[in-house]
C-alpha cells in the first residue's frame, strides 16, 4: 500500500503541474457559471408577471405566504379541492397562471404539485418555491415549538415543489428539478471521461517509454494501477473542489452584480421569521438570518446541495474507481497507443449510454427501465443524480444506497480482472491487440 | 547468494526457460549469454518477481526469495526508461523511496553518485533536456541507488558509447571488489569475457554451458598459436611445410606479421619455434584461447545441429 501511495503522489504531482489541470480549473467553472446565468437570465418564457392559486383544502397556510406584496408574484388562496381538467380549462381559472396544489400531507412527505399554463422561467419557479418554502417552514415552526433545535433542523428539509405542465399533468419532464440532477451526472461523466482518458494516456506512456519494467521491479502490478488511478482520482477530486470554490465565489459575485433584485429575501422574511423565532437563541437567529440573505444559499437549497453534494461525491468517487479501472486495464493492454485510442471507442460508447440513460429517467422517472439503469453500474452515477434531484418517492430512499453498494461491488470485481489484465499485459509491447488475447490474458492468473 | 533451482516457464504452451539451474557465488560477476528469445530476459523477470515460474525456486542468501529481498537487488533492464518531464533528483527520490529508503538516504547517496559522475549541474534538468547517454547514466545511478547486494544488470552496455561502457565497467568492478554480486546479461562479448568471472549460456530456454569464464577458454582450445615476427610472409609460409598450417594473418606493417598458427600430427608449440628460428625474426608468440563469442557461436551452433539430427 505504501509503494501505491508513493506511485499515486508522484502522479499527482505530475498533475498538478500539467498546464490542462489548470485550465480546466478556470475554464470548468466558467462554463458552470455561464449554464447558470443562462438559466436565470434566459431560461423560460420571460413573463414578468405570475398570479398563482393556491388550493389548500385544508386550510395549512392560513391564506398568508408572505408579509410584503411582492410586484411579481400574486397569490390566491382556494380552500376547496379543484381538479386539473377544471383549472386547465374553466374560464374562471384562466386569469391564474399556476396552480400550486398543498394537501394536508404537506408537512410529512414535504411534495407539492405545481401545475403551470406556461411553462415559468427559472426566476420565477425559484421565487414561487422560495417564498412557498419560508411559508412552510414557518407554519412548521409556529406547530412545533417545544422541539429542540435539532428537530427543527430535521423538520427544515427543502420542500420538493414538482412542476406539471396542466394540459399534460402526466408529462414528467416538465419536473425541472431532475435537471440539475441530470446536470451533476453530467459533470460526473465529464469527470470520469476527462481523468479516466488521463489514466490511459499516463499508462500507455509509461508503457511506451519503458519505465514500467522498473518500477515493477520494486511494486507489484495491481499496486502500480491502484496507485496510479489513486493519484489520478485525487487530483480529479482537488480539480472538482477547485471547481466548488470558484463556483461558490461566482454565484456570490452573480447576485451581487448581476441579479441584485432577483430575489431580496431579507426584506421579505425577517420580520415574520423573528416572530416565529422568539424562543430561540440568538445564535440561531443569526444564522437562520444569515441563510435567508444570500442568493447564493437559495441555489444551494433549490437543489439541496448539502445532499446533492455528499451523494455527488460518493457516486463520482466510485464511479470514478468504476470507469477509471476499465481505462487502466485499457492501458495495460495495449500494444501502442493507436492501439488505446481503438478501444477507447467502447468505453466512450458506455459513457454516452449513461448519458442518455440520465436523459431518459429524466423523461420517465417511474419507468421500469429507470430503476435497472439506476442499478446498472455503468449508468448508475448518472441516473442516481437524476434521481435524487427529483426526490425519490416516500420511503424508497433506501434505493439509492442499493445502487450505490451494486456500484462499489462491481468496482472491486472490475479491480480485480483489470488487475490481471495489467499485469500479464504491461511488460507485452508492439502487438496488435485483439479479443481473443484479452480473454487470454483475463483468463490467466 | 542467489541460487535457482530448475526453473521452468511457459507462456501459453511456448516453452521460455526448461530447467534452468544456476548459482551465484557472493561477489562475482555473473554474465548470463544467449541469443536473442533464448529465455534470458524471463530470466531476469523470475529473479525480479516481475513473472512468476511455473516450476522451480529461486534462493535468496539462502532463504526462499521474497518480495522484501527485491529492497536488496537492483535491476536494470533492457527496456529502460524514464519519465521524460520529471527533473533527474525527483527520478532519484522516487525510485529510491520505491526501494524503501528514507529521504535522507536518497539525498547521501545521489549526492556521492553525482559527485563521482560529475553530474552535479543536471540535478534540477528535466530527462528530456539530457542526451541519451546521459539519461542512461541517471538509470544507472537510480539503479544502485540503495546500495543492493545484487545487481542484475540486462544489457547494460547497449546503447553506450565506448567511455560510458568503460566508466560503467569499471564501477561494477568496484563493486565488485566491494563484495557486491552483479548478474549481467549482454551481447557485447567482450565486455563479458573482459569483466566476467563465470558464464552460463541458455540456448532455447536451456541452459547449455556455464563455467568460470578462463576454463571455458582453455577447454575450447584447438591447438593454435600465434607468432608475431618481423620477416617476408613467404619464408614464414614455407618454414612451416608440413608439420603446420596457416589459419590467418594479421598485417601490422612493412613486413611486421601476426601469423595464426595450427600444430598438426605431433607437432607442438616447442617444435614450430625451432622450425621457425633462423626464418624470420621473432617478436612475440603465444597461446591462442578462442574468445567467449567463439565458444558462443560454437556452441550454438552444435546445440542447433544437434536438434536437427534428431
Amino acid at each position: 500500500m505504501k509503494n501505491s501511495w508513493i506511485i499515486a503522489l508522484r502522479e499527482l504531482k505530475e498533475r498538478m503541474r500539467s498546464k490542462s489541470f489548470i485550465a480546466m480549473a478556470i475554464v470548468g467553472p466558467l462554463l458552470v457559471l455561464g449554464i447558470t446565468y443562462m438559466l436565470f437570465a434566459l431560461g423560460g418564457k420571460n413573463k414578468t408577471h405570475w398570479n398563482v392559486l393556491i388550493t389548500d383544502p385544508n386550510a395549512i397556510m392560513q391564506a398568508k405566504i408572505m408579509a410584503q406584496e411582492d410586484a411579481t408574484v400574486s397569490y390566491d388562496f382556494a380552500n376547496d379541492y379543484i381538479e386539473i381538467e377544471d383549472f386547465a380549462n374553466n374560464p374562471r381559472f384562466q386569469k391564474y397562471d399556476a396552480m400550486l396544489e398543498v394537501n394536508e400531507k404537506i408537512l410529512n412527505n414535504k411534495t407539492a404539485f405545481l401545475f403551470y399554463r406556461e411553462k415559468p422561467s427559472m426566476q420565477m419557479a425559484t421565487r414561487v418555491q422560495y417564498q412557498f418554502e419560508r411559508r412552510l417552514e414557518e407554519l412548521m415552526i409556529a406547530q412545533f415549538t417545544s422541539l429542540s433545535v435539532s428537530d427543527f433542523r430535521k423538520i427544515k428539509q427543502p420542500i420538493n415543489v414538482a412542476m406539471r405542465n396542466v394540459y399534460d399533468p402526466r408529462d414528467e419532464a416538465s419536473d425541472m428539478s431532475g435537471w440539475v440532477g441530470f446536470f451533476f451526472g453530467g459533470v460526473i461523466l465529464l469527470f470520469i471521461f476527462l481523468f479516466g482518458m488521463t489514466i490511459l494516456r499516463s499508462i500507455s506512456k509509461e508503457k511506451s517509454n519503458r519505465i514500467v519494467e522498473v518500477l515493477l521491479a520494486s511494486v507489484k502490478p495491481r499496486q502500480l494501477m491502484l496507485g496510479k488511478i489513486m493519484g489520478i482520482g485525487i487530483a480529479a477530486f482537488l480539480q472538482f473542489a477547485l471547481w466548488i470554490l470558484f463556483v461558490g465565489i461566482g454565484l456570490y459575485v452573480m447576485r451581487e452584480t448581476l441579479f441584485p433584485d432577483l430575489l431580496d429575501a431579507s426584506k421579505m422574511d425577517v420580520v415574520q421569521m423573528t416572530e416565529a423565532m422568539k424562543n430561540q437563541t440568538l445564535q440561531e437567529q443569526m444564522l437562520s438570518a444569515k441563510e435567508y440573505n444570500q442568493f447564493v444559499e437559495l441555489i444551494y437549497e433549490r437543489i439541496r446541495f448539502g445532499n446533492m453534494l455528499g451523494y455527488f461525491a460518493l457516486f463520482l468517487a466510485v464511479g470514478y474507481l468504476f470507469y477509471g479501472t476499465f481505462f487502466a486495464a485499457l492501458g495495460a493492454v495495449s500494444g501502442s497507443e493507436s492501439d488505446g485510442q481503438q478501444f477507447v471507442i467502447p468505453l466512450i460508447a458506455l459513457l454516452f449510454l449513461a448519458l442518455y440513460a440520465g436523459h431518459y429517467a429524466l423523461n420517465n422517472p417511474t419507468a421500469e427501465l429507470t430503476s435497472w439503469f439506476s442499478y446498472i453500474p455503468f449508468t448508475s452515477p448518472v441516473v442516481c443524480m437524476v434521481k435524487l434531484a427529483q426526490g425519490y418517492p416516500e420511503g424508497q430512499g433506501y434505493l439509492i444506497y442499493v445502487s450505490f453498494l451494486i456500484l462499489l461491488v462491481s468496482s472491486m470485481l472490475v479491480l480485480w480482472a483489470a488487475g490481471r489484465l495489467y499485469k500479464n499485459g504491461i511488460l507485452q509491447f508492439g502487438h496488435r491487440l485483439g479479443f481473443k488475447q484479452l480473454f487470454k490474458w483475463i483468463s490467466r492468473a | 547468494m542467489l541460487k535457482l533451482e530448475a526453473i521452468s516457464k511457459s507462456f501459453y504452451q511456448k516453452l521460455a526457460l526448461d530447467e534452468v539451474s544456476l548459482n551465484l557465488e557472493e561477489g562475482e560477476i555473473f554474465g548470463l549469454l544467449g541469443p536473442n528469445g533464448a529465455g534470458k530476459t524471463t530470466l531476469i523477470r523470475i529473479i525480479n518477481r516481475i513473472v512468476e515460474q511455473d516450476k522451480g525456486v529461486v534462493r535468496f542468501k539462502n532463504e526462499l526469495m521474497n518480495n522484501k529481498h527485491l529492497a536488496q537487488i537492483g535491476y536494470l533492464p533492457e527496456e529502460r526508461g524514464l519519465y521524460r518531464t520529471m527533473t533527474v533528483y525527483d527520478h532519484a527520490l522516487f525510485l529510491g523511496r520505491l526501494r524503501g529508503m528514507s529521504k535522507n538516504d536518497v539525498n547521501t547517496n545521489f549526492n556521492y553518485w553525482v559527485d563521482k559522475f560529475e553530474i552535479g549541474d543536471w540535478r534540477k534538468k528535466r530527462i528530456e533536456e539530457l542526451s541519451k547517454g546521459m539519461a542512461q547514466k541517471v538509470q544507472f545511478i537510480c539503479t544502485v541507488l540503495h546500495q543492493p547486494q545484487l545487481l542484475i544488470l540486462d544489457e547494460p552496455f547497449s546503447g553506450f558509447d565506448p567511455i560510458n561502457v568503460e566508466l560503467i565497467q569499471q564501477e561494477l568492478k568496484e563493486m565488485k571488489a566491494q563484495g557486491k554480486t552483479i548478474m549481467l546479461s549482454s551481447h557485447n562479448m567482450k565486455s563479458v569475457e573482459e569483466i566476467c568471472d563465470r558464464v552460463a549460456l541458455i540456448h532455447q530456454s536451456k541452459k547449455i554451458l556455464e563455467g568460470r569464464v578462463s576454463q571455458i577458454r582453455e577447454s575450447r582450445k584447438d591447438g593454435n598459436f600465434a607468432v608475431r615476427f618481423s620477416g617476408s610472409m613467404i619464408a614464414f609460409v614455407n618454414a612451416l611445410w608440413t608439420g603446420f598450417e596457416l589459419v590467418d594473418k594479421e598485417i601490422l606493417g612493412d613486413n611486421r606479421f601476426v601469423a595464426y598458427v595450427k600444430m598438426r600430427g605431433e607437432n607442438n608449440f616447442q617444435d614450430l619455434l625451432q622450425v621457425l628460428l633462423g626464418q624470420i625474426q621473432i617478436e612475440a608468440a603465444w597461446e591462442v584461447l578462442p574468445s567467449i563469442q567463439e565458444v558462443f557461436i560454437q556452441e550454438i551452433n552444435h546445440s542447433n545441429q544437434t536438434q536437427d539430427e534428431k
